[in-house]
């Protein structure tokens, strides 16, 4: 048991965290029609250039600098495919493009990052398949702080021989990891807007009523994130079912709580909040949200009735 | 970053096992129904832990110079989890081991260590924790008890509450006043026989004989009973507390109880509702969630790194997976909470509903968190 980083992972983090700090790639900016998100493409291609998406396959950096890395990613306020291709292209046994969409059993309507998608993978319990579709779909507009897309064709698909439980687990924790992420970065633009604004002659984060909010907010977004980190490690399937009902579970409450404390501010498209709280609000229901990753829980580890 | 045992660490934690399924007795759940400050609970522990004393399990983080093997931290946690786990076999000793030892072999006088450190080493020890007060629970540095100087003598007014072994201690690790502040505060290890100490059982919640008042009228004591210096009992506090750090690993036992709430429901053919089964998946996260943030704080223990706010975050979840777990119960299986047949569910509640409360206030713990780990800024 030994829950720090070792030296790999930690040069691959402080690598990760200088591309981050920059500005330009990474930071908020205001899109033209005001887009609820931006997709970060400078980010994207200096991540595949330095070969960050290869991590989870070294033996010293392993799905767990992955998981690392989806969840650092997902704090930036820009947004860039990166969970599916860190944590379940790696495991695939073949090469695929990416970026890549991903669509689980079937589910019907837009797909996450389908305009940006060079390859869709379909997990289901007849197994996996994956698409060419780049140039096929259709940009739709949504509510989530995500490129979201539609085909317009059917897709080409090639099915594929890998055990599809063991891409459903990496899928599950590519989720917890990136909604555990989204949290984080939404959580931390509230508290640097509670720590300067002031009503009634004092900050906004003085008050014991917004600080004990956050405070939980905290705790279960950073045990959140160490579940995550457990199933990436494990790669079990309990694991990642908890680690992913976890953070789905407290995601409406985080929500509330970050919108609530920036007010009328964070429902403007000039403040960053959404890009956090709306992509949270998609991640929170993927997989059939809550509540099917908990009975996925029960059933690998307690069995039946 | 590896989330796995060792297989040393596995080894030990199967010897304490071996351990307590040898040594607890059949009538043991009975034993420990009311809760490791129980007088049932504390009297076994005088039997108990000697056997675990010469098993080297009682005191194996301890250094070799006072009857421990200087074993890893980890192997102390993993004790801690068994021992709670199983209900806390024994019983008070638990603090001895934890942290009453570790503070005397860092402040005490070469005789306070000869006379406590072997008996506690020997599991012959029972201590209690003269901390809070009427006027002093969570604003603790409020206390009132004082302690004036009186020749080479101290004489002890004043009243402790909440105070568990109480009934059966032969030693207070007591916190008095012998000046103003925080920097006024001793501490003092009272002989709990000396003349003019009353202790009174409280009729409770958490079970029969838990807590007590402890009432101290002109209690005189030799100098020689202060641990330390006049004034630096703010410091052993804070060091006895560095050394707790996360506390009780509550949710280990509510982990199993967990276990054993479904393992009941699926006896009875009610455990395929997906409401039932998700929320039991809900307890089991909260668990878990707490259980990770424990591991941290240990882990940061192992590795040597000061004492942060990684506790406090620990805590507050921990209380939320003991609440979780016992309220799965009370939903879905309430006739469990009657009668003696399911006693280990209302000893599991019995304890639960004490962990937001005990060893510093849930609320506490977020004002902490929010403050000093989310750098918010203090109220007017």
């Amino acid at each position: 048991m030994r829950l720090a980083p070792n030296q790999d992972q930690t040069i691959f983090a402080g690598v990760l965290a200088r591309l981050l700090e920059d500005d330009g790639i990474a930071g908020f900016h205001t899109v033209a029609n005001w887009s609820r998100y931006e997709y970060g493409e400078a980010l994207d291609d200096r991540l595949g250039e330095a070969g960050f998406f290869e991590a989870a396959r070294e033996a010293d950096l392993g799905p767990v600098a992955a998981a690392m890395m989806v969840h650092e990613i997902a704090k930036a306020p820009v947004v860039i495919e990166c969970a599916a291709s860190a944590l379940v292209r790696p495991f695939l046994g073949v090469e695929v493009p990416r970026p890549l969409a991903v669509v689980v059993d079937d589910a019907p309507g837009a797909i996450r990052f389908l305009p940006q998608a060079k390859t869709l993978l379909s997990i289901s319990d007849q197994g996996l398949r994956v698409a060419p579709v780049e140039g096929q779909c259709r940009a739709v507009e949504s509510l989530f702080a995500y490129p979201m897309g539609c085909l317009d064709v059917s897709p080409d698909w090639t099915a594929l021989d890998t055990d599809p439980v063991e891409v459903r687990t990496l899928w599950q924790i590519a989720l917890a990891s990136e909604l555990a992420g989204v949290l984080s970065g939404g959580l931390a633009a509230v508290l640097a807007y509670v720590r300067d604004r002031e009503q009634f002659g004092q900050a906004l984060g003085s008050f014991q009523g917004v600080q004990h909010r956050l405070a939980q907010d905290a705790v279960w977004i950073e045990s959140a994130q160490l579940l995550a980190l457990r199933a990436a490690s494990s790669r079990d399937p309990a694991d990642a079912a908890l680690a992913l009902g976890a953070v789905q579970e407290r995601a409406t409450r985080i929500g509330y709580d970050l919108h609530q404390f920036t007010g009328a501010m964070g429902l403007t498209l000039e403040h960053p909040l959404h890009r956090w709280t709306y992509r949270a609000r998609s991640l929170r229901s993927e997989m059939g949200g809550a509540s099917q990753a908990f009975l996925d829980y029960a059933d690998a580890k307690w069995g039946g009735r | 970053m590896d989330f796995a045992w060792t297989e040393e660490s596995d080894a030990f934690r199967m010897t304490v096992r071996r351990f307590l399924d040898r040594e607890l007795p059949v009538d043991w759940s009975d034993i420990a129904r009311h809760g490791p400050g129980s007088h049932e609970q504390t009297e076994f522990s005088l039997s108990f832990c000697p056997k675990l004393a010469e098993a080297g399990l009682l005191v194996p983080h301890w250094p070799e110079e006072w009857g421990g093997r200087d074993r890893p931290t980890w192997e102390h946690f993993i004790l801690g989890e068994e021992m709670w786990a199983a209900g806390e076999p024994r019983g008070g000793q638990y603090m001895n081991v934890n942290w009453i030892g570790p503070v005397i072999m860092r402040f005490g006088s070469d005789d306070q260590k000869q006379r406590y450190l072997p008996q506690m080493a020997e599991g012959r020890a029972i201590w209690c924790q003269g901390f809070s007060e009427p006027g002093a629970g969570s604003d603790l540095a409020s206390l009132r008890t004082k302690a004036v100087r009186d020749g080479a003598d101290y004489v002890i007014n004043g009243q402790k509450i909440w105070t568990s072994y109480a009934g059966l201690a032969e030693t207070c690790f007591l916190l008095a006043r012998t000046g103003e502040g925080r920097s006024g505060i001793a501490v003092f290890l009272v002989p709990m026989d000396t003349a003019g100490i009353e202790v009174r059982a409280i009729p409770s919640l958490i079970g029969h004989g838990d807590i007590h008042e402890v009432f101290f009228t002109d209690v005189r004591v030799p100098e020689t009973c202060r641990l330390g210096e006049e004034g630096e009992g703010w410091t052993i506090v804070s060091y006895a507390l560095s050394n707790e750090r996360v506390g009780i690993p509550r949710y280990e036992m509510s982990a199993r109880e967990l276990d054993a709430m479904v393992a009941e429901l699926q006896g009875r053919g009610g455990f395929g509702n997906a409401v039932i089964r998700s929320r039991a998946a809900e307890a089991a996260a909260a668990c878990e969630a707490a259980r990770m943030l424990v591991y941290r704080v240990v882990d940061e223990r192992a590795r040597g790194v000061a004492p942060g706010t990684a506790a406090n975050l620990a805590r507050v979840a921990v209380v939320e997976a003991d609440h979780k777990v016992t309220d799965f119960g009370m939903d879905f299986l309430p006739d469990c909470f009657s009668g003696s047949e399911h006693s280990r569910f209302l000893s599991h509640h019995e304890r639960a509903i004490v962990t937001g409360i005990a060893a510093g206030a849930a609320e506490i713990q977020l004002n902490i968190v929010a403050r000093r780990h989310l750098d918010l800024p203090k109220g007017l």
